[in-house]
């Protein structure tokens, strides 16, 4: 039973981050209709202000996370004004293609000014604690980032639900030109849906920069990964679904570390990312069909 | 109000417009009727800036519009109710009804609001329910609803009896007059064309993409080879 | 006509030849102008040419946007390591190698072909999925399944290291070096030649046709899979064997050598000179293998020259490849070069001095065949599409059906053409049931039909749109008569336009290719959906006459619906009115015209009526 338990809170600390990210994910593609691989560049960027803030001017960790925060955003926003904006209606293989070009100029950016080798920080010290709750020994880290991610979801929902912004936002995502007719102003609207994927993405960046304490210019190849396959598992129209396929996704992979034998551990995301192929092998339209519609 | 002059709108390949021209003058109903496939919503397509016309002029208030976005068009004081609908189907009532208000501040469109209740008060009863549970008839007057709570001056309706049993076409209809009453000016497509030409003042005949009648309504109701008009055919001529 | 889709072989084999010697001489030329590291770059270069040549194939001819083939590459690659390398070296370098491949060692061709024989049947797997992600999920589907493969190598690589010797790799030791290039050489041109071929075949053009119009195909006749499975095998196949001369170039098989780097690079190459094309995506592997090795030499000497320093730097090249992508994506989807090959235009002329064939004579009356509809009910979510609509048409009439808008017209086309179950009742053709089946499948029993929105595939040109409906069927029926292809383009008025893309013609032209296609499967029924939409009262009416003859040159009954009552009652012997998912009324154009129901139904009711 406790075994139980703290597989689940570990696994939940884990797919936090990965909700955060499929969450992101899952609004763009409302809105744009766009799979954006580029989304973890939010990670790369976040790393390196990270080191800067932590090794080169030596801020303390609550001044990065806020500078990691809002350089999420802002690179969310600059990718979406420079690249997407011009493919918007475009078909899947352009968009795709387009950001799948993205990954490659904002990393060999870092690769270029930053160089290729790993820059380690400095992780907070709290980061490895470990409390005793009864039997249970529980990540101080994953409490946290838990406790942060829930906060993140509580306030985009409210956002999605209560505000103005939020309601058009999904307006846009259920009928882009329905919205245009009510007075949603396109071009608005998508660049609000980039700043709030980049703010989950910030959050999500935090928390795992703050686990891993690395920077590399490939360093946000993995979370994007699983995060567009946590969005795509929940359902590439739903939100709710991006979020809980974050955390069914964080769940899977503790769950598997700790039953995988030994020489498989390291194999464990090779063995999540082959599972969901497979499934889309078998079931090409996924758990749930997302609607193509089309008018004969 | 509205003037459309020599419009053509081109969609892909097809002329979906040929040189179409019409007026709307304020506080008019104006229908215009038509056999499908003639361009009726094309047209108020084109108006509403959801198309971008290939030819000609659109005028609102003297004001050169042709090819705005459908977001400054209404922000010009137009609104469509679109064929279909096109509500929000995973929001809820009231939540379609402050979409449609989005381009206003919010006091007014709290006001707004209570307008649309009065004026349909099935929607203040289902006002959380989800707009893709709404009946038929409940849910075109909800997109009617929206469509005023940008507080629009003139209103493009485009089939708005479409899939309606008898008697919420009769409400329909009473809603068009009543908002003429209420100072709006409307232009509306319509399939059930008598209906529509008892209730508009002028309209417009629309066939193969181009204006083939019009006049006063009351006028062309009393034509007997209304019918004729429609399909194309003088009468008389022989078939096969 | 037949040896035109057959490929000529002969034309290809010269094409494939023009297109490898330009590649290769230009190579050479460029090699012996310089040291030995111009000569490796060269023999990279081709070997990269195939490999691009490869994945083209596949993403070219399907449309499937596959990020995954470097993933097969990669196990290919490994194979062939694991499987050629000498004993003495695999125990020194890999002594914990399982099932016993410390003590296997291969000759190059075994390790190749055990490689690609490997790599094949992943892809079988895979393609099981692949195939059939078709227009339902987008590309979903494909991008997850391919992303998941590259993955996946990409990780067992690195983290499995008693087989693959982990994040640094292998550095080969084979007994045999690859010295030389004439495997090179003969390699690249069996995979120019392999997709030249694929690409003009038969399956190759059916593949294209569902690419162009994944539903346009199905409704005449193309099941997608079999080509597309094909198409990925064949990819497979070529990029299989490009990866075990990488390896063996190289000299070093490790993960990174097959993962995003090089997918982006290959990507990049197909992308900029064109998907569609052979000799556009060679021409990308000629331009990007030049913008390689200056972004490489230029970084290369970052030796401080002030300001251009901050620009010439490692990493330049994928920013250059990352904004190429992006760019080309922005400004120029589909290439430099689009679809056309090398020689297209030469092919082109010699056609041109074809005689124009003879109309062909109105088919001998077929024998009496009826479709039938009966009772059909169509809901959607809450809105009941169809009630108990029935109709039935012989194959020696021509019916129409006229009734307002959202009055279940096209639905009924589309159930009776296999686009959507209905939940009751039964839809017949020749007194077998059709209901439920598959729209190829319909559509090779006899059903022919046209689209509302007009569905061409618009970069194959008139001949073959009209071929690839009559090739679909030919091969699954026993009466091989009817019109010839080009017999029907001539006779669809269509002979000096038969070489021009379908893209390219204008809407008139473009309505008579659709029917004309129909017509290629000399079907038992036509069945056209608003044939004369966006078409003036004059061109309507013309239509009469060329919808009759179509129809009578292949023997086919016609039901058609439209809204231009000009047309239908020209041409029509019978019309059903449907309003509200019913026939309201049936007849002769002349008691249609002027029965009541019909009028209300098109003008509405009064309020007292």
């Amino acid at each position: 039973m406790t075994d139980l338990v703290q597989t689940l809170i570990d696994g939940l600390g884990r797919g936090s981050i990965y909700a955060l990210l499929a969450l992101g994910i899952a609004l763009i593609f409302g809105v744009m209709h766009l799979l954006n691989f580029a989304h973890g560049e939010t990670v790369t960027v976040g790393a390196y202000i990270a080191y800067a803030s932590l090794v080169e001017m030596e801020l303390s960790w609550w001044v990065t996370a806020i500078l990691i925060f809002f350089g999420a955003i802002a690179i969310s926003v600059v990718i979406e004004f420079v690249a997407f904006r011009w493919v918007r209606g475009a078909e899947d293989f352009t968009m795709l293609l387009t950001s799948f070009g993205v990954v490659f100029v904002v990393q060999a950016f870092f690769v270029m000014y930053a160089g290729a080798t790993v820059r380690s920080f400095p992780r907070p010290e709290w980061a490895d604690r470990v409390w005793q709750v009864g039997d249970l020994n529980v990540g101080v880290i994953d409490v946290v980032t838990i406790g942060a991610t829930a906060i993140s979801l509580a306030v985009t929902a409210y956002v999605l639900r209560r505000t103005m912004f939020g309601t058009s936002l999904r307006a846009a995502a259920e009928d882009f030109d329905a919205a245009r007719l009510m007075g949603v102003r396109s071009n608005r609207v998508i660049r609000q849906a980039f700043i709030v994927a980049g703010a989950l993405a910030g959050v999500a960046a935090v928390f795992y920069l703050m686990r891993t304490g690395q920077a590399r210019p490939v360093v946000g190849l993995a979370p994007m990964l699983k995060g567009i396959l946590a969005a795509i598992v929940g359902g590439l129209g739903s939100l709710s679904g991006a979020v809980l396929g974050g955390f069914v996704l964080g769940i899977t992979e503790v769950v598997l570390r700790a039953w995988l034998p030994e020489y498989l551990v390291g194999l464990t995301d090779a063995v999540v990312f082959a599972f969901i192929g497979l499934f889309f092998v078998f079931r090409p339209q996924g758990l749930i069909p997302v609607e193509a519609g089309e008018r004969v | 109000m509205l003037q459309i002059n020599n419009l053509t709108t081109r969609y892909g390949a097809i002329a979906a417009l040929r040189g179409v021209s019409l007026s709307v003058e304020a506080e008019e109903i104006v229908g215009l009727i038509g056999p499908n496939g003639a361009g009726k919503t094309t047209l108020l397509n084109s108006v509403a800036g959801l198309l971008r016309p290939a030819e000609g002029d659109i005028y609102l208030n003297g004001e050169r519009v042709a090819g705005s976005s459908p977001d400054a068009m209404l922000r010009l004081g137009l609104a469509l109710v679109p064929e279909h609908r096109r509500l929000f189907s995973q929001m809820s009532v009231a939540e379609n009804l402050k979409i449609g208000g989005v381009s206003v501040g919010a006091k007014e469109r709290a006001q707004l609001m209570d307008e649309c209740v009065d004026l349909f008060p099935v929607l203040g009863r289902k006002w959380e329910t989800r707009a893709g549970f709404l009946s038929g008839g409940e849910a075109q007057q909800l997109a009617v609803a929206r469509a005023l709570m940008s507080n629009p001056r003139i209103i493009l309706m485009d089939e708005p009896s479409l899939g309606l049993a008898p008697m919420l076409v009769d409400l329909i209809f009473d809603l068009v007059d009543r908002l003429r009453r209420e100072g709006k000016t409307l232009l509306v497509v319509e399939q059930n064309a008598t209906r529509l030409l008892q209730v508009a003042d002028r309209a417009y005949v629309l066939r193969t993409h181009e204006i083939v009648a019009q006049g006063r309504a009351s006028d062309l109701l009393q034509r007997d080879d209304l019918f004729d008009v429609f399909v194309g055919r003088p009468r008389g001529e022989g078939d096969d | 006509m037949r040896s035109l889709l057959a490929g000529r072989v002969g034309s290809q084999v010269v094409g494939s030849l023009a297109l490898f010697l330009i590649l290769v001489l230009g190579g050479l030329l460029y090699a012996s102008v310089g040291s030995v590291t111009r000569d490796i770059l060269v023999t990279q270069m081709l070997i990269n040419a195939m490999m691009v040549v490869g994945i083209q194939l596949f993403i070219g001819n399907t449309g499937i946007l596959s990020f995954g083939h470097i993933g097969f590459a990669g196990i290919a690659g490994y194979t062939f390591v694991l499987l050629a390398m000498s004993t003495e070296w695999k125990e020194r370098v890999l002594p914990n190698a399982p099932l016993g491949l410390v003590d296997i060692s291969l000759h190059p061709f075994g390790a190749t072909a055990v490689a690609m024989i490997v790599t094949l049947l992943v892809a079988v797997l895979l393609g099981f999925g692949l195939v059939r992600s078709g227009a339902r999920s987008g590309a979903v589907a494909a991008t997850v399944i391919t992303l998941a493969l590259l993955f996946v190598v990409h990780e067992v690589g690195t983290v499995y290291a008693d087989l693959t010797g982990g994040r640094n790799g292998i550095s080969l030791s084979i007994g045999v070096l690859l010295e030389g290039r004439t495997w090179v050489y003969v390699a690249l041109f069996a995979s120019i030649l392999g997709s030249r071929l694929f690409k003009s075949s038969r399956v190759g053009r059916l593949a294209q046709a569902a690419r162009d119009d994944d539903l346009a195909a199905r409704s005449v006749g193309i099941d997608p899979a079999p080509g597309q499975m094909i198409a990925l095998l064949l990819s497979v196949a070529i990029v299989s064997v490009a990866a075990c001369l990488r390896v063996f170039e190289l000299g070093t098989v490790a993960p990174s050598t097959f993962f995003f780097d090089y997918t982006l690079l290959t990507l990049v190459m197909i992308i900029v000179g064109g998907r569609k094309s052979i000799t556009g995506s060679l021409l990308g592997v000629v331009v990007f293998t030049a913008v390689n090795e200056l972004t490489r030499s230029l970084a290369g000497s970052g030796s401080g020259a002030g300001p251009l320093d901050l620009v010439l730097r490692e990493g330049l090249t994928d920013i250059v490849l990352g904004a190429a992508m992006v760019g080309f994506m922005i400004f120029r989807p589909n290439g430099l070069i689009e679809d056309r090959e090398l020689d297209d235009w030469v092919r082109t002329r010699l056609r041109r001095q074809e005689p124009r064939p003879a109309a062909p004579g109105p088919a001998p009356a077929p024998a009496l065949a009826t479709l039938r509809a009966t009772d059909v009910v169509v809901d959607f979510g809450g809105f009941r599409a169809l009630d108990r609509a029935d109709l039935e048409a012989s194959n020696q009439h021509i019916v129409g059906i006229i009734g307002p808008n959202g009055a279940g017209k096209t639905t009924l086309l589309n159930v009776v053409t296999g686009l959507i179950r209905p939940d009751e009742g039964s839809v017949t053709l020749k007194d077998r049931s059709i209901a439920g089946v598959e729209p190829f499948s319909i559509a090779r029993a006899g059903l022919a039909r046209t689209f509302q929105t007009m569905r061409l595939f618009p970069s194959l040109t008139v001949r073959e749109n009209v071929a690839v409906a009559s090739l679909s069927v030919r091969a699954h029926r026993e009466d091989g008569g009817g019109p010839s292809v080009d017999e029907l383009i001539a006779h669809a008025g269509l002979w000096e336009l038969r070489d021009r893309r379908a893209r390219e013609l204008d809407y008139g032209n473009a309505r008579r290719l659709e029917l004309a296609r129909a017509a290629a499967l000399t079907p038992v029924f036509m069945l056209l959906d608003e044939p004369t939409s966006g078409m003036s009262d004059t061109e309507s009416l013309a239509m009469i006459d060329e919808v009759r003859r179509m129809a009578e040159c292949v023997g086919a009954g016609v039901v058609v619906i439209d809204h231009d009552l000009g047309f239908i009652t020209g041409i029509c012997d019978t019309i059903h009115c449907f309003d509200q998912g019913t026939v309201i009324s049936t007849g002769t154009p002349a008691e249609i015209q002027a029965d009541p129901a019909v009028q209300a139904a098109y003008l509405g009711v009064t309020a007292e009526a």
